[in-house]
């Protein structure tokens, strides 16, 4: 464990500037809106910014990329294919919790199963996380129900837990360590353990009472939805309210679904697009010779909490789906986030 | 800091995005929290915009028509022989040129086209790509209040207690207006939905009234008798604020409560509980689609007077608002580009406010009112030999036959276009994102859309290219930038007068009027400073509906704006809401009807059987799609999928031109 003055927080990121691009939390000025992107003025990061609109995830797995191109030359008859990936070194500094536990799903679905997706791949293991402890909850948050806060437990190289006038650092690799001693910083003493310990009882008991109210229900809705004792007017009182828009796939820090498309760009060439998908849409779950497993949106809805919310699937990530952010309820323009749909299967329990 | 700012551009609610932007090219978009149409939203379009914003089917060349092809040329080369053949065509005959713009150039690209047509071309052919829809709006609103706009605005909707929404699927056309009801209905507002088909705002409203197709206006109207009769008529406002009651309240007495319940299958019960809600909201809201599908003027005139005879104009927010399907519709208009007027809204043929141009303009303008570019094409006798167009959407592939007859067409546009097969020039400009500009989205909001990328190598802006071809004609425009355009509209166009980039770039948009009494813009209309008292709209008392005789027993409905609207020739160019498009096209690939299960039975045929459908005027064969979401008797045919269009629906020209409301007379017939 070492610490660090607040006021000289930002020189890790400075030391880490040299190695890696630094992507933090900043307010976008002309929008007021907290981002998580590329900074290369570190002054802008923002540590105490509520959790940023945009989940980090596309910093490692972006909206849409180019991963291949190809093209075939008919006179020479000769084509050539050229593998395009990114391998910059990156660094994510001041992640929530939440959402590293996102790319730690991330993680499990594209490198854990039997493929590896090598430009996931190429992306991920170059890069370093600092997280950032939640000393207190933001409006939205339900990640004591989810497991995935108010502090990272795994999965960083540092972590930064603020306490007064000063941070707490953790090192949660062999990576991290290094870095940390390199860059010679001050040791914290065992006191520190206690310290930090409060900052996250107080933490925790900020949170809302939904959130606190919800934490048993998410595992009672868990084993709702893995059992399938859910009335299907559940189910179509839910998928009435969906927009079909695909926000709440494209905000989730855990939704990793793509579409892959070869677009023509010109003289014989192409380009193979890889983007974020969402299984909202109709036309994600069609198959060919017209048959859809999830045509009405109420079934495409199910399959959503499915993913979220089940043992099955919870095997898989070897956590739940949801990480507990509350943006889907930010952006869905049906009111259908997670937590309210926790709510409505809750209601038909208690009924 | 890969993410910028900016606006969504797809339809008219102007939402907010961030654009991802990665070596020049868009890669990503995400929605913007503090927006305060958005807040936070984005739908199946705006969540993948930038596909089409990064398509490489792009016009990056300029384009001549020499021996039958289209021969690259430069820019020079095309903008001199497009100025010679147009002055040309100009001076030929009042009707020999006409100039269609589009409903998604900036407020700018606009005001500079319609001066160019006026000032330097002197024709006052021009017109939007749009067809009567919005225009027919404008036209109530601006005959009854002076407001020529949607007198409501979405930050309003959260504080209303009473929702019409008429004829409209707005969950799939403005989603994200459609979400501020939703919500809205969810904290506790009464929703009332108007519809001949099921939609899913329909299933989200307290009450559905699934009317008779082609019977909107007369529940409208029996809305307004029980109004009266009832004595629910807020006759102090009425006093206060308006002229032209008796009038209207004479027109209902030929409308009987016998007729009423046959004609539109409403019943008397429901329509009275609906008007007690509506007198008896504080904030009353009325939501119909204005554009390539909308009502017709006396559905709308209707409409209105039903929300004077309730006192909900101009009250605490409360107002009928068209919603308009495309970005930059609501600009055009404010923008003057219309035959008959000036910026604005002030008529061509008021001898002031044409003078008020002449002079700031330094130029003659004709005097006598122009013609829609479309009522030329469709018209056989017209003299129209040429044509421009702007970054077309849809519509005017029905006349193709015409256009081949043309003498020269000129076609501007960003991206790859199948309308450039017609044309004999091409000028490619810059996509919106290229280039600085503002738009004003369906509440009135003007936003200023920052350059986020750099346009194709060489190519111009819309504004530029309009004044190169100004310069070429010999006219001395000297803007330096989109900035000194909007200072130009300021000076002319009232509602307009205190606006400025200055301003626009602080903000997240400003809703006209934007003058010297509301410097920070208007959020809704009220008739307390309204300089004239509303008046009631001059309808007919015309309660007819469309009635099917033993021979087409069925009412054929034509759905012009679900879900993709205007045939696509933007959502082609994307991925997954083109694959989204593709779904129901591969599912009906020669497009469908869409029938009752009870019909289904009777006609003996099953999901995806052919069918005939025949009018007086012809035929068309579809597979049969089965849906709980159309009355028996009625069947539904989509018209947003180009593909589907056929002949036979072309040769009902004059029904689609009716309104989103009207239907053919058909029989269905087994194969």
């Amino acid at each position: 464990m070492y610490r660090i003055k607040k006021s000289d927080i930002v020189n890790i990121a400075q030391e880490l500037s040299k190695e890696y691009g630094i992507f933090g939390p900043y307010i976008d000025r002309d929008a007021g809106q907290v981002m998580f992107d590329r900074l290369d003025d570190l002054s802008q990061i923002d540590l105490d910014a509520p959790i940023p609109a945009i989940p980090p995830k596309h910093v490692i797995y972006p909206h849409s990329e180019c991963i291949l191109k190809y093209s075939y030359d008919p006179t020479a008859k000769k084509a050539a294919i050229e593998r395009i990936h990114s391998e910059k070194p990156k660094a994510l500094f001041g992640l929530r919790s939440c959402d590293l536990e996102g790319i730690r799903v991330l993680d499990r679905f594209f490198l854990g199963q039997e493929f590896v997706d090598e430009f996931y791949l190429a992306n991920r293991k170059k890069v370093f996380i600092v997280s950032n402890t939640c000393v207190k909850p933001f409006a939205q948050c339900f990640c004591a129900c989810t497991d995935s806060g108010p502090s990272a437990k795994e999965g960083f190289d540092l972590n930064l837990t603020e306490l007064g006038d000063e941070y707490l650092i953790e090192a949660g690799s062999e990576k991290g360590k290094a870095f940390a001693e390199k860059i010679g910083l001050a040791k914290a003493g065992d006191e520190y353990k206690d310290k930090k310990k409060k900052a996250i009882d107080i933490s925790l008991d900020l949170f809302t009472d939904f959130a606190v109210e919800n934490k048993a229900w998410v595992s009672r809705v868990t084993n709702r939805v893995t059992t399938g004792f859910i009335k299907e007017e559940i189910w179509e009182y839910i998928g009435n309210q969906c927009f079909e828009c695909g926000a709440c796939t494209f905000v989730c820090p855990t939704c990793s679904c793509f579409n892959i498309e070869d677009v023509n760009i010109g003289s014989g060439a192409t380009e193979r697009i890889r983007s974020w998908d969402s299984c909202s849409y109709e036309g994600y779950s069609k198959m060919a010779g017209d048959h859809n497993p999830r045509k009405p949106v109420e079934d495409r809805r199910n399959k959503r909490f499915f993913c979220k919310l089940s043992y099955s699937q919870s095997k898989k990530y070897l956590r739940p789906g949801c990480v507990g952010c509350g943006r889907c309820a930010w952006v869905c323009p049906g009111d259908i986030g997670l937590p309210n749909v926790v709510t409505y299967i809750r209601r038909e329990i208690t009924k | 800091m890969t993410y910028k700012p900016g606006i969504c551009t797809f339809c008219g609610n102007g939402c907010g995005h961030f654009l991802k932007i990665v070596d020049g090219r868009p890669a990503g978009v995400f929605p913007s929290r503090n927006h305060p149409v958005s807040r936070g939203r984005l739908c199946v379009r705006g969540w993948n915009i930038h596909e089409l914003l990064s398509t490489p089917q792009r016009l990056t060349d300029a384009m001549l028509r020499k021996n039958g092809g289209l021969i690259k040329v430069s820019y020079d080369e095309a903008i001199a022989q497009v100025v010679e053949k147009l002055k040309k065509f100009a001076s030929d005959s009042p009707d020999a040129l006409a100039i269609l713009a589009s409903p998604r150039s900036s407020n700018e690209e606009h005001y500079l086209l319609m001066k160019f047509a006026r000032a330097v071309l002197k024709t006052n052919n021009i017109g939007l790509d749009s067809e009567s829809g919005h225009r027919a709006s404008l036209e109530v609103l601006n005959a009854g209040t002076g407001f020529a706009g949607m007198l409501g605005s979405a930050g309003a909707i959260a504080g209303a207690d009473f929702l019409f929404v008429l004829d409209f699927d707005i969950t799939k056309q403005n989603p994200i207006l459609g979400s501020e009801l939703h919500m809205a209905r969810r904290a506790g507002a009464f929703m009332v939905t108007l519809d001949s088909r099921t939609t899913q705002i329909a299933k989200l409203s307290d009450v559905f009234m699934m009317a008779k197709s082609g019977s909107n206006k007369v529940v409208i109207a029996a809305l307004a008798k029980i109004l009266i009769d009832e004595g629910l008529a807020d006759s102090a406002y009425i006093q206060k604020y308006t002229t032209g009651f008796e009038g209207f309240a004479n027109l209902l007495g030929s409308l009987s409560y016998d007729d009423i319940n046959t004609k539109t299958g409403i019943s008397i019960e429901v329509l009275k509980e609906i008007a007690r809600k509506l007198v008896s909201s504080r904030r009353a809201m009325a939501f119909y689609p204005s554009g390539i599908s909308g009502l017709d003027v006396e559905t709308i005139g209707f409409l209105f007077n039903l929300f004077l005879l309730a006192g909900k104009i101009g009250i605490n927010g409360s107002g009928i608002n068209p919603v308009t399907g495309l970005n930059n519709l609501q600009g055009g208009y404010d923008m003057g580009v219309a035959p008959d007027v000036l910026p604005g809204f002030q008529l061509l043929e008021d001898p002031k406010a044409h003078a008020a141009f002449a002079k700031a303009w330094g130029a003659d303008i004709p005097t006598k009112k122009g013609r829609m570019p479309y009522e030329l094409l469709s018209e056989k006798s017209s003299k129209l030999k040429a044509l421009v167009v702007i970054d077309h959407d849809e519509g005017i592939v029905r006349y193709a036959d015409r256009l081949k007859e043309l003498e020269y067409i000129v076609y501007i546009g960003a991206f790859e276009n199948p309308f450039t097969e017609f044309a004999h020039a091409v000028l490619p400009i810059a996509s919106y994102i290229e280039s600085e500009g503002t738009y004003t989205n369906t509440e009135r909001r003007i936003q200023l859309s920052a350059k986020k990328a750099d346009p194709p190598s060489g190519i111009l802006p819309g504004w530029r290219l309009v004044c190169e071809l100004a310069k070429k004609a010999g006219a001395s425009w000297n803007y330096a930038s989109p900035a000194d355009v909007m200072n130009e509209i300021a000076a002319v166009t009232p509602p307009y007068s205190q606006v400025s980039y200055e301003k626009l770039r602080k903000s997240f948009g400003i809703q006209w009027p934007c003058d010297t009494q509301n410097p920070n813009g208007t959020e809704y209309f009220s008739a307390d400073t309204s300089t004239k008292k509303l008046s009631f709209y001059p309808v007919k008392a015309d309660y007819s509906i469309p009635t099917v005789s033993t021979e087409f027993p069925y009412q054929l409905m034509i759905g012009k704006a679900q879900h993709f609207w205007h045939q696509n020739n933007l959502m082609r160019l994307t991925k997954i809401p083109l694959r989204e498009y593709n779904t129901t096209l591969l599912l009906f690939p020669e497009g469908y009807v869409e029938i009752s299960p009870d019909d289904a039975k009777s006609l003996g045929v099953r999901e995806k059987w052919p069918v005939m459908v025949k009018s007086h005027a012809g035929e068309m064969k579809a597979a049969v799609k089965i849906s709980g979401e159309v009355r028996s008797g009625t069947a539904y045919i989509p018209y947003f999928i180009q593909e589907t269009i056929s002949k036979f629906l072309l040769e009902h020209r004059e029904v689609l031109a009716r309104g989103e409301d009207a239907t053919i007379p058909v029989k269905i017939e087994k194969v």
